[in-house]
């Protein structure tokens, strides 16, 4: 059933990413550093749908997103020659800048609702269980999944709080009503075996 | 302070520290090599999360960065790390009189046989000038102060003593008042800084055994934190150690 669903879907619907992408994003954005805008387009068609999935969960506004998402990949091309290699993957260059716009975009508006959001941790956000079930099950299928899987539940709700909503470790602690120090360190170990459930390496 | 750098380095990948925080993480790779193996690595891990939210964007998007990405020009590869410059960016409040003493200098090498009395004159405007930038900074102090929206923080130093920022979007200015209860051990020095769309911007290095400073920052509406480090004797262009970090939004 799922098989004859993708296959009816307009070409533009590219569904699941391929797992054969990363070595040629890589060779993509090196081919972009040195000016090649038909490497760029094809780069645009392998990243921004990441691209712009991660800044939609993180703002939780599509036009919004939209907007941070264009000024992302433009900001690849812009700075495409600063790719280094050996520091990473393509798509994680890629992915972290997105990342950073999006939530450099949610803390000048949280800033703005700084009080609002001081008068009720509660009003905040949605409740950090509701948010876990969501993201679990959108990460079905992907090993990902299974890795945050793997995690200790608050190893979880700390990795995913910051990751997939943008907020700070200061303010994961007042969701969590958990002490800095330890939201800090799950942060760090929750990373770490995630880091080793994927298998990532990276040679510096 | 290391170890505190060290836990951090989760909350950095993740994009959970502030700005401040993540120069000093920031600082802190460029100098350890295992660190930034670490950071490489849980960079790589937390950005496949994102495949966990993998949303196909509308088309026209597309046609809207191509079309962008055909009239912006790339920028060249980075250069290495710039070594610090001399270390009064733009407004070198606190060099006044050597400002001063250099154009007398001038003023000596140009004069020749005349030296004495334009020297004499020099000094004479010195003074008065300074006197008169020292008047024009209490008023302005002042008017920060007395401004209708004025907001005050202030945070206790890492080893003692308080930094203070008052600060009036009206005027969009601020006044930094510090007062350390003793100097940095090792021929190191106080630096001031503000965090500008996330880059620390140095707002003036004090002199060695200086404790205590009052000076104005303009512009303060575009900072988002006031911060203090310890830094090497001149100086540093990023913050080595902060000991304190004041938030002005």
């Amino acid at each position: 059933m799922a098989e004859r669903g993708v296959s009816r879907r307009p070409e533009h619907l590219v569904p699941v990413p391929d797992p054969a992408a990363p070595t040629d994003a890589d060779a993509l954005l090196r081919a972009v550093g040195r000016g090649d805008e038909q490497a760029f387009a094809r780069l645009y068609d392998l990243v921004a749908p990441r691209v712009f999935g991660l800044i939609r969960r993180v703002l939780r506004d599509p036009a919004q997103a939209e907007e941070v998402a264009q000024e992302v990949l433009v900001e690849v091309w812009r700075t495409a020659a600063r790719f280094d290699p050996d520091r990473g993957s393509a798509t994680s260059w890629v992915v972290t800048i997105a990342h950073r716009r999006a939530v450099d975009r949610v803390r000048s508006e949280q800033a703005a609702t700084e009080r609002t959001v001081r008068a009720g941790a509660a009003a905040l956000d949605t409740p950090y269980d509701a948010v876990a079930d969501e993201v679990t099950g959108r990460l079905e299928r992907q090993q990902v999944r299974r890795c945050l899987d793997g995690l200790t539940d608050l190893q979880r709700q700390v990795v995913t709080l910051a990751y997939y909503q943008g907020h700070s470790y200061p303010q994961v602690a007042e969701l969590l009503k958990a002490p800095l120090g330890t939201v800090k360190t799950r942060m760090r170990d929750g990373l770490i075996r995630l880091r080793d459930c994927l298998g990532v390496e990276v040679t510096v | 302070m290391t170890a505190d750098i060290h836990s951090l380095v989760g909350a950095y990948v993740l994009d959970a520290v502030d700005d401040l925080e993540r120069a000093a993480v920031d600082r802190h790779l460029r100098e350890c090599e295992a660190c930034r193996a670490e950071v490489a690595e849980l960079r790589e891990a937390a950005a496949r999360m994102a495949d966990g939210a993998w949303s196909v964007p509308p088309p026209r998007l597309r046609d809207t960065v191509l079309a962008a990405v055909a009239t912006t020009r790339q920028v060249p590869v980075e250069t290495p790390v710039r070594p610090a410059p001399a270390m009064t960016p733009g407004r070198p409040r606190w060099v006044s009189r050597s400002r001063w003493a250099v154009a007398a200098a001038a003023v000596v090498a140009v004069a020749g046989a005349g030296v004495a009395v334009v020297v004499q004159e020099q000094r004479v405007r010195d003074q008065r000038g300074a006197a008169v930038a020292a008047q024009a900074e209490q008023n302005r102090i002042r008017g920060i102060l007395a401004a209708p929206d004025v907001v005050l923080r202030d945070q206790a130093l890492a080893d003692g003593g308080k930094v203070t920022v008052a600060y009036s979007r009206l005027r969009d200015s601020g006044v930094v008042m510090m007062a350390a209860d003793a100097a940095p051990t090792g021929g190191r020095v106080f630096q001031l800084w503000t965090v500008r769309s996330g880059t620390p911007v140095s707002e003036g290095v004090l002199a060695a055994g200086q404790t205590s400073v009052v000076t104005v920052v303009e512009g303060i509406s575009a900072a988002s934190a006031v911060g203090v480090s310890v830094e090497p004797a001149g100086g540093s262009s990023a913050p080595t150690l902060m000991v304190a970090a004041v938030k002005t939004i």
